[in-house]
């Protein structure tokens, strides 16, 4: 081991870079809320507040409607999930159940539509929806997040419909199942660590998503959070402290989220690529 | 009216055909099971009518109605599968109601169903437990509690004893036949195993490749295989085996290294068919013993005992035939108290109603008018 540490030593210490790395931004986010925009540019700088205050936060509530676009968000990011789940539920199980020809060109080119950088989908899928009179809509957000999502959340879900045996979807087809109906009794049931999976990763991508959200929706209150947050600096002031309560604000549905299902969301993410 | 018809059944995966034109008829209440080697095909045609596998072309009728198009859950079957398949997030209770929730029928019928199987079963102190709590015995058990809740035309069992150690297979075996006398339904049941199809069934579907080779009753099946393939699958040592030549006119058996065997009176005419052509001898060990004087029912054989193989109620002997050792070594069941030893000389004798005479080139029987 490099410089004497045992192994156990070694894995802390990387575990805290990652840790740290992860965490510090956040950190240093949530400080910068607590403080006032002079403390902030003050010279030499103060790591914690000096006089901590939630005024930015009262602000942030009246200053744009966030409330309204936290609602947006909300809206968009779960349709969306919904959406993709049950689309690549079916996807995944039809890979990984039906005798399709070409499966694995299926599975590769699933694999490459989930590296197409979103920047290259952008101008089409502008003139997609203006033209279907979409813009300014939820639908006109839903539907490209959904379909953005479904190549890896059917990697995902694939890879845990593999894992159950295909007699038990058999016995449920036998006591009184329907193909459709077996996917949805028993073998969802079953795969849900990997269901969670992939639904917290659609959900999260929605959440975060800046460029199709500020392409498709120009109108104040159809905005999603990551566009409403860079509503609060004017043109000539940048109130730091005031988007970093709003950015808190914005953070704290995805941690709780998160909180809820980590045990099965850590589960999911180990278990579908080793095999128990 | 339970009984089930496969007419010309055929299964093909693109061009390869793994099932040739298959013709059953299984009675109403009969316990049938399907046995062959692995890969011969008995699973997929158990998994077609159970509707789990569509059928490439022919006809399945199950209580006379034709079921081709019909999917699994309409065809009134309740099948058990070789691991189990007990729905690992549903209690024992949940596991065996699933199928009559999924009909609709009414909670107090359910736990009245249930109550009764789980009876039956003697498993009604694990009805609370999750399927991964349970033993595999139970397992088995449970699984069989989910079909038989169902009261359904047919039960189909796929290979289900198999992932059991020897003693709980053994009382699981006499478990199912107590159940299929109570229940009286019609029993479709896959095995690899002999023993279990032997003791279970009222007939024996025997496959080899996809083709139905023989379709009898058990005794059938081990007296009159209609191949050698049929003979050498049933009975534990099972048939031994010689090449041998038909005489001439059909009247003996001869074996290598100038051995004659005499053909009996009744066969000699269908023998004679075959007269100078290779064939295939056969023998069970229990038709061969140590000769005894004046009895013309076996043919005597000098033979020389090679290995000695003590069960407790019989012994098993090997032993080389013909008096220059040329013809070849046959298993013979010996009582335990014959005394034979390794290197011993002793006369053989072969039962002779008992030969059986294969084809070279075919393996197909060769009888008589009368068997």
């Amino acid at each position: 081991m490099p410089f004497g540490l045992s192994r156990r030593g070694t894995v802390w210490i990387a575990g805290l870079i990652v840790a740290a790395n992860g965490f510090f931004p956040a950190v240093w986010i949530l400080l910068t809320s607590l403080k006032t925009e002079t403390e902030l540019i003050r010279a030499p700088i103060t790591y914690l507040p000096e006089a901590a205050t939630l005024d930015n936060y009262a602000t942030a509530f009246t200053a744009q409607p966030i409330l309204r676009f936290m609602w947006n968000s909300f809206v968009v990011a779960s349709l969306s999930t919904a959406l993709c789940v049950l689309v690549s539920a079916l996807a995944a199980y039809a890979l990984t159940r039906l005798r399709l020809p070409h499966r694995n060109l299926i599975m590769s080119v699933l694999l490459a539509i989930a590296m197409f950088p979103l920047i290259s989908l952008m101008v089409p899928l502008f003139k997609v929806m203006r033209e279907l009179g979409l813009l300014n809509t939820y639908l006109a957000l839903i539907l490209p997040y959904a379909v953005l999502s479904m190549p890896v959340c059917t990697l995902v879900m694939a890879s845990f419909f593999q894992d159950i045996p295909p007699d038990l979807e058999a016995a449920a087809m036998v006591d009184g199942c329907s193909r459709v109906g077996a996917l949805f009794r028993v073998i969802i049931p079953l795969s849900a660590p990997g269901v969670f999976t992939a639904a917290i990763l659609a959900f999260v991508n929605a959440w975060d998503e800046f460029l199709l959200a500020l392409t498709m929706m120009n109108r104040v209150n159809m905005r999603t959070l990551s566009v409403g947050i860079t509503l609060y600096q004017g043109e000539f002031a940048f109130p730091w402290p005031l988007i970093s309560a709003a950015l808190i604000i914005a953070i704290v549905p995805i941690c709780i989220l998160i909180a809820l299902f980590q045990e099965r969301v850590v589960g999911g993410l180990t278990q579908g690529g080793v095999k128990g | 009216m339970s009984e089930v018809t496969l007419k010309q059944v055929v299964k093909a995966y693109g061009r390869n055909q793994v099932i040739h034109g298959i013709d059953l008829a299984i009675g109403s209440g009969e316990f049938v099971v399907f046995v062959g080697p692995s890969g011969c095909g008995k699973s997929t045609l158990l998994r077609m009518i159970a509707g789990l596998e569509e059928i490439t072309a022919g006809e399945i009728a199950i209580g006379g109605t034709v079921v081709n198009d019909m999917p699994p859950r309409s065809r009134d079957i309740a099948m058990v599968f070789q691991d189990y398949a007990l729905y690992p997030h549903k209690t024992v209770y949940e596991n065996m109601a699933f199928g009559l929730r999924l009909r609709k029928a009414p909670d107090a019928e359910i736990r009245a169903r249930v109550g009764e199987a789980a009876g039956i079963l003697q498993i009604e102190h694990l009805l609370e437990r999750k399927p991964r709590e349970l033993s595999g015995g139970q397992r088995q058990r449970v699984a069989m509690g989910r079909a038989i809740v169902r009261k359904p035309k047919a039960f189909l069992f796929d290979e289900p004893l198999s992932n059991l150690d020897a003693l709980l297979r053994a009382e699981m075996r006499v478990e199912i036949k107590k159940l299929h006398q109570k229940l009286g339904n019609t029993v479709v049941y896959v095995t690899h195993d002999q023993v279990e199809a032997m003791t279970l069934a009222d007939r024996i579907v025997v496959l080899q490749a996809g083709n139905l080779i023989q379709y009898d009753t058990p005794d059938g099946i081990y007296n009159r295989p209609a191949a050698q393939f049929v003979a050498g699958f049933t009975g534990s040592p099972p048939m031994n085996f010689l090449p041998a030549s038909m005489g001439e006119g059909g009247r003996t058996i001869r074996l290598p290294g100038g051995v004659d065997l005499p053909v009996p009176a009744r066969r000699v005419a269908e023998c004679a068919r075959h007269a100078g052509r290779e064939i295939v001898f056969g023998l069970r060990p229990e038709h061969i013993g140590i000769a005894r004087d004046g009895d013309a029912s076996h043919a005597v054989v000098p033979g020389r005992v090679m290995l000695v193989e003590p069960l407790g109620s019989d012994t098993l002997g090997l032993v080389r035939l013909g008096a220059a050792d040329g013809a070849g070594e046959m298993t013979g069941r010996f009582a335990p108290d014959a005394g034979i030893r390794v290197g011993q000389g002793v006369p053989i004798g072969l039962a002779i109603d008992h030969f059986h005479l294969f084809d070279k080139t075919t393996g197909v029987a060769i009888r008589g008018a009368d068997w």
